[in-house]
């Protein structure tokens, strides 16, 4: 809402200056968003002085000046002959600047010759009716100057962002009252004449068929106005609101709709079927053509202001083309009108029209505005379109609006706001907000009917808390009984997950909820997978984030593509986040999923180790000392099912019999298609069955004492096929129930010569240890003798 | 004289004992004084013709030394070897360790997590809930119908099925009072996402809500807690208090802290304005406690919800809001 200072104080003694003015209105609740000056958003508009007048045959009209602003000389063209003269200093709109006409200055090319930038007319600077002339500046001015800094010519215009309670705020005359309540400035109130009340008997009709759409239609006949454009004064004023001037009766409305803030509509008299004027719903299907050019289908909602035949206007919206006032318009009706806010608001959103109008109503407006309105503007067409005659004001108001009488105690105002102000101070605070009534237990207030917001007793505990100033609102701490509540144990667990992993060196990422299809779609999943049954965003910003991920994994990869295409060849990243299932209900399902990616290469290239890149014995080692930490015991199960992963090199992950997840190396086509080369392994886990199991576990710890007798180890070291899988012999090893063993593992793998090409060497490492004794070694010796034995005999090996 | 010998040989001992300088010296010393045949024993042999007094006298002066010698050696030794590990000239000290390199948490987690933190100490109970809502908990529950202008104030995605994706992180005021009974002290963090995207709107960002209800929490208390919150957060800083609208608070207020940047001067971040609006909060509006069937002549509360996203904007200096969710490691590191 922009409200230039110049016609605000015609309604309201200003004291100070522009910026301290923004400072109050912003610490009383409507915020200033900028302070702007119209004239010089314009652009360049500056001084230049001609130096040369040329006149070329072949332009005819156009004489060619040669002009300069101080700093370079250039070409200008202008028709204006009789008027340049040498050594002349006038005002120039360059080229990227904008004239008062809303005219953007270009570049011109008439011929060979070219024109950067425009001589301005007093008009078209914004600064007089003059059009036939050029804005000729002081013989002593500076050039390259702007032409208003010259003149001393600036309008200040406060950018208001009004919140969407304070309809009053919507008008110049609303942000005159409100300075008013917070300052006491001097307030003057408009005034109207009684003649402008009469008038000559109204000749046609009005009725209100839906008198929930339409509380009030006030309206009044003009007799041969004449059309023509506005007077400076009106184009300056609208222009200052960011208004485009059309002609005099439409400025009007303009005009009293930004001063008043009520919405006005003018109609042209003859076009209005057997004079009658009808505010009803619109008919299903009904078509009507607006003014902006496009024909709308309405539906009953819809309501509308129509004559005996058809719909002429979107009540409160947008009018028609053919109702319209035009230039060869004589008479015309001018609407003054108070709409069911509800109505307006839906039906602007289901047409998707947002007016100047359609914005007031919807944030309501001052019923006794309507009348006001109505006089303002009769005021204003007896002034500059000149009417033969008007009528008397037809005002039909089913249901007189009466304020709500609000009643505040003086208990409940000091309870709430946590200390007390005096009730002389109150009674001065609402008196500006409406009639006040003192009562034994504190105060009766009727609102002003421009105040449609204030509705109850908090209502005014805000005004009162707003007008006397939050800033002296004392600081106090709240007193509360103590009770100390559970951090919950979801939290608790996604926060030592992150730890876990931020400790393994892993960066945690955020990626969007919302993915591409086609992203998900690249994972060649099959049809019956329940990742593809997922929910789509009706009105998504676009189609690469237009439907709610039920997998970590395209967030990741992305995550991961972006980096490898900005120079990062070894990346380690997680997260942990929600993913959406549609239910039967309208509420989704919603999962906490933890995501794993690595890719490129596990190490820097530095002086110690050589360079070597991810591979699958990295993920599963982070994935091991994750759920060793969590104390969960998870089955890595070999060949995991997922269609983006490599069988060979992959994973299902079980906790007891429900898989919860996977891990493994992605496809190569896989990663082409997402434009990535290097090497890129993933898991997924839902984090829920985890959180669920760890619930279930009583000892933080499993404390085992310090060992009173020494281990000793044996290996087996023997050549076998190479299929075989050291996870099978350990699994055989460990039904062997082999006394004393502690530990064993496979230390050492070995392929290549002297083993045979389809053999592989290895060592598997025995650790024994008794609890009551020092073994000896020839007991030990025997226990390994027969395990050899076993292992070379089960999985067919020789001793190396 | 004998005992006139014993003298010149303990002042001719501790004279070369001040010579030995390395191991070779050590033990050349030993073996001549200390040996077998060292100038020691020879003397405590020469005493067995001596008279029994005489005897005594001058073998425990020659003892004397022969233990002091010993003991002196045995810590000369070790000086010797601990500085014979010194002489080695070592590594190359300039190369770099072996890094274990830890990873970051994501700054938006890091917020959260201070926030928490904060709010914790002072006995709020942390929650959290759907990011996919209904038309009821997102608005109308809060006193934003359907034909409220107000819903303007929230560019809002919808899903097909007619569901909604939270807006605000306030519908977890209106869940968490349908589970409670007052009185209530809640924070909840979490996800929201508006149809908006530029440098300073992302379609999905964080929010944190809070809400605190009882029978005399009031619009000081407000105050007290958020003046708290923003120190805690930025440090001693000036803040100040606007009157704001938002449906389900009334009063309502918006807290600005002075800029960072430059110290209320007036600067590109502010806006010239000199001010950073940081959090909007008021009083619990009435409808939203007849809502969830709280008693309204019993309970009174406030509520305020912050964007973690400016906040950490502000703490650390960042300027654009999508950074945050490229996930660049570059910018991840950043936050070791």
């Amino acid at each position: 809402m922009k409200v230039p200072l110049s016609w605000l104080s015609e309604f309201i003694e200003l004291e100070i200056g522009p910026e301290e003015i923004a400072e109050i209105l912003t610490m009383g609740g409507v915020e200033v968003e900028a302070i702007e000056d119209p004239y010089q958003s314009l652009g360049e508009l500056i001084s230049v002085k001609i130096l040369e007048i040329l006149e070329p045959q072949e332009l005819k009209d156009l004489v060619l000046c040669k002009v300069t602003d101080g700093k370079e000389t250039f070409t200008v063209l202008t028709t204006a002959k009789e008027q340049v003269k040498l050594d002349l200093i006038i005002g120039l709109a360059k080229p990227g600047s904008m004239t008062f006409t809303f005219e953007k200055v270009e570049i011109k090319n008439i011929k060979d010759y070219k024109s950067y930038g425009m001589f301005l007319s007093p008009y078209e600077a914004g600064l007089g009716e003059e059009k036939d002339k050029l804005l000729i500046l002081p013989q002593d001015s500076p050039v390259g100057e702007s032409i208003y800094k010259i003149l001393g010519i600036s309008e200040k215009v406060l950018d208001l962002s009004i919140t969407p309670n304070r309809g009053d705020l919507l008008s110049i005359l609303g942000v005159a009252r409100e300075l008013n309540t917070l300052t006491s400035w001097k307030f003057k109130a408009p005034y109207f004449e009684d003649f402008l009340k009469e008038g000559e008997k109204f000749p046609g009709k009005i009725e209100i068929l839906d008198k929930e759409g339409c509380f009030r239609y006030a309206g009044r006949f003009f007799r041969k106005v004449k059309i023509k454009e506005s007077p400076f004064f009106v184009q300056k004023k609208l222009w200052l609101c960011g208004l485009k001037s059309i002609n005099n009766i439409v400025d009007i409305t303009n005009y009293v709709l930004l001063e008043f803030g009520q919405p006005l509509h003018a109609f042209d008299w003859e076009k209005i079927e057997e004079k009658i004027i009808k505010v009803r719903k619109a008919y299903p299907k009904e078509r009507l053509l607006m003014l902006d050019g496009i024909e709308r289908e309405l539906e009953e909602n819809d309501l509308v202001i129509a004559d005996a035949k058809k719909a002429m206007v979107l009540a409160g919206i947008m009018g028609g083309e053919i109702s319209g006032v035009s230039e060869k318009t004589e008479n015309i009706f001018l609407e003054s009108a108070w709409f069911n806010p509800k109505r307006i608001r839906k039906s602007s959103q289901r047409h998707k029209i947002v007016t100047e109008s359609s914005y007031r109503f919807e944030r309501n407006i001052d019923p006794e505005g309507v009348i006001y309105g109505l006089l303002r503007a009769t005021e204003l067409i007896l002034k500059i379109a000149e009417p033969e005659g008007y009528s008397e004001i037809i005002d039909i108001y089913p249901k007189t609006f009466f304020p709500p009488q609000i009643s505040l105690s003086k208990q409940k105002l000091t309870k709430f706001l946590g200390f007390s102000i005096p009730s002389e101070e109150v009674e001065e605070i609402l008196n500006k907000i409406g009639w006040v009534k003192k009562t034994g237990y504190g105060f009766q207030v009727v609102p002003f009917s421009y105040r449609q917001d204030i509705k109850i007793p908090e209502d005014v505990i805000e005004e009162i808390a707003r007008i006397y100033g939050y800033e002296k609102i004392p600081i106090t701490f709240p007193k509360s009984s103590l009770y100390s509540p559970e951090i919950s144990a979801q939290l608790k667990f996604e926060k030592k997950v992150k730890n876990l992993l931020k400790s393994l060196g892993f960066f945690e990422v955020i990626t969007y909820s919302f993915i591409d299809l086609a992203s998900l779609e690249k994972l060649n999943l099959a049809e019956d997978d329940l990742r593809l049954n997922f929910l789509e965003i009706a009105n998504p910003l676009s189609i690469t984030q237009s439907i709610m991920r039920t997998t970590l994994v395209p967030g990741l990869i992305e995550t991961a593509r972006f980096n490898f295409f900005r120079e990062v060849n070894s990346l380690k990243i997680f997260e942990i986040g929600k993913v959406f299932f549609p239910t039967q209900n309208i509420l989704a399902k919603e999962l906490i999923h933890l995501g794993i990616l690595i890719m490129g290469y596990a190490n820097k290239e530095v002086w110690y180790e050589d360079l070597r890149k991810f591979d699958l014995y990295d993920l599963k080692g982070y994935l091991t000392s994750i759920f060793e930490n969590l104390k969960i015991d998870i089955d890595f199960v070999p060949y995991s099912s997922e269609p983006f992963l490599k069988r060979g090199i992959s994973f299902d992950l079980y906790l007891e019999d429900r898989k919860i997840g996977f891990a493994g190396e992605i496809k190569n086509l896989i990663l082409k298609e997402f434009d990535l080369k290097t090497n890129v392994l993933i898991a997924e886990i839902n984090l829920e069955p985890l959180l669920e199991k760890q619930k279930e576990i009583k000892k933080a710890y499993e404390v085992r004492k310090p060992p009173k007798y020494p281990s000793t180890f044996r290996d087996v070291t023997c050549i076998l096929k190479k299929e075989i899988k050291i996870g099978e012999i350990l699994d055989f090893i460990k039904i062997l129930s082999i006394p004393y063993l502690e530990k064993v593992s496979c230390i050492k793998i070995y392929e290549g010569p002297p083993i045979p090409e389809d053999e592989k060497s290895i060592t598997i490492r025995f650790w024994f240890r008794a609890q009551d004794k020092t073994l000896k070694d020839e007991d030990v010796n025997k226990i390994q003798k027969e395990v050899a034995e076993k292992i070379f005999k089960r999985f067919l090996a020789k001793p190396r | 004289m004998i005992s006139e010998e014993i003298e010149k040989l303990e002042k001719e001992v501790w004279k070369d004992f001040q010579k030995i300088e390395n191991l070779y010296h050590l033990e050349d010393f030993r073996i001549k004084y200390l040996g077998k045949k060292g100038k020691i024993n020879w003397y405590l042999k020469q005493l067995k013709d001596f008279s029994l007094e005489e005897k005594k006298k001058l073998g425990s002066i020659l003892n004397q030394i022969k233990e002091e010698l010993e003991t002196k050696l045995k810590l000369k030794e070790r000086e010797i070897l601990l500085k014979e590990e010194d002489k080695d000239i070592g590594l190359d000290l300039t190369l770099p360790g072996r890094i274990f390199p830890l990873g970051t948490l994501h700054p938006i987690t890091k917020i959260i997590e201070e926030l928490c933190e904060i709010f914790l100490k002072l006995g709020f109970e942390i929650i959290t809930g759907p990011e996919i809502e209904t038309e009821y908990y997102n608005f109308t529950a809060l006193n934003i119908p359907d034909w409220h202008p107000a819903r303007d104030m929230q560019a809002t995605f919808y899903l097909k099925n007619g569901a909604l994706l939270r807006t605000h992180t306030s519908p977890m005021q209106i869940r968490a009072m349908l589970e409670r009974t007052p009185p209530l002290r809640i924070i909840a963090p979490g996800k929201v996402y508006r149809c908006d995207a530029d440098i300073r709107h992302s379609p999905m960002f964080h929010q944190l809500e809070g809400l605190m209800v009882d029978k005399d929490v009031n619009f000081s208390d407000l105050k007290g807690i958020l003046i708290y919150f923003a120190k805690e957060t930025f440090g001693e800083i000036k803040v100040r208090f606007r009157p704001s609208y938002f449906p389900f608070t009334e009063p309502s207020l918006e807290m600005d802290i002075e800029c960072v940047m430059c110290k209320g001067r007036g600067c590109k971040v502010c806006g010239n304005a000199g001010w950073l609006e940081i959090l909007g909060a008021g009083m619990v509006h009435p409808e939203v406690f007849k809502s969830v069937n709280y008693d309204i002549n019993m309970w009174q509360g406030f509520a305020f919800g912050l964007g973690i996203e400016r906040i950490a904007m502000i703490k650390y200096g960042i300027d654009d809001i999508r950074i945050f969710f490229e996930n660049h490691l570059i910018f991840l590191e950043s936050f070791k």
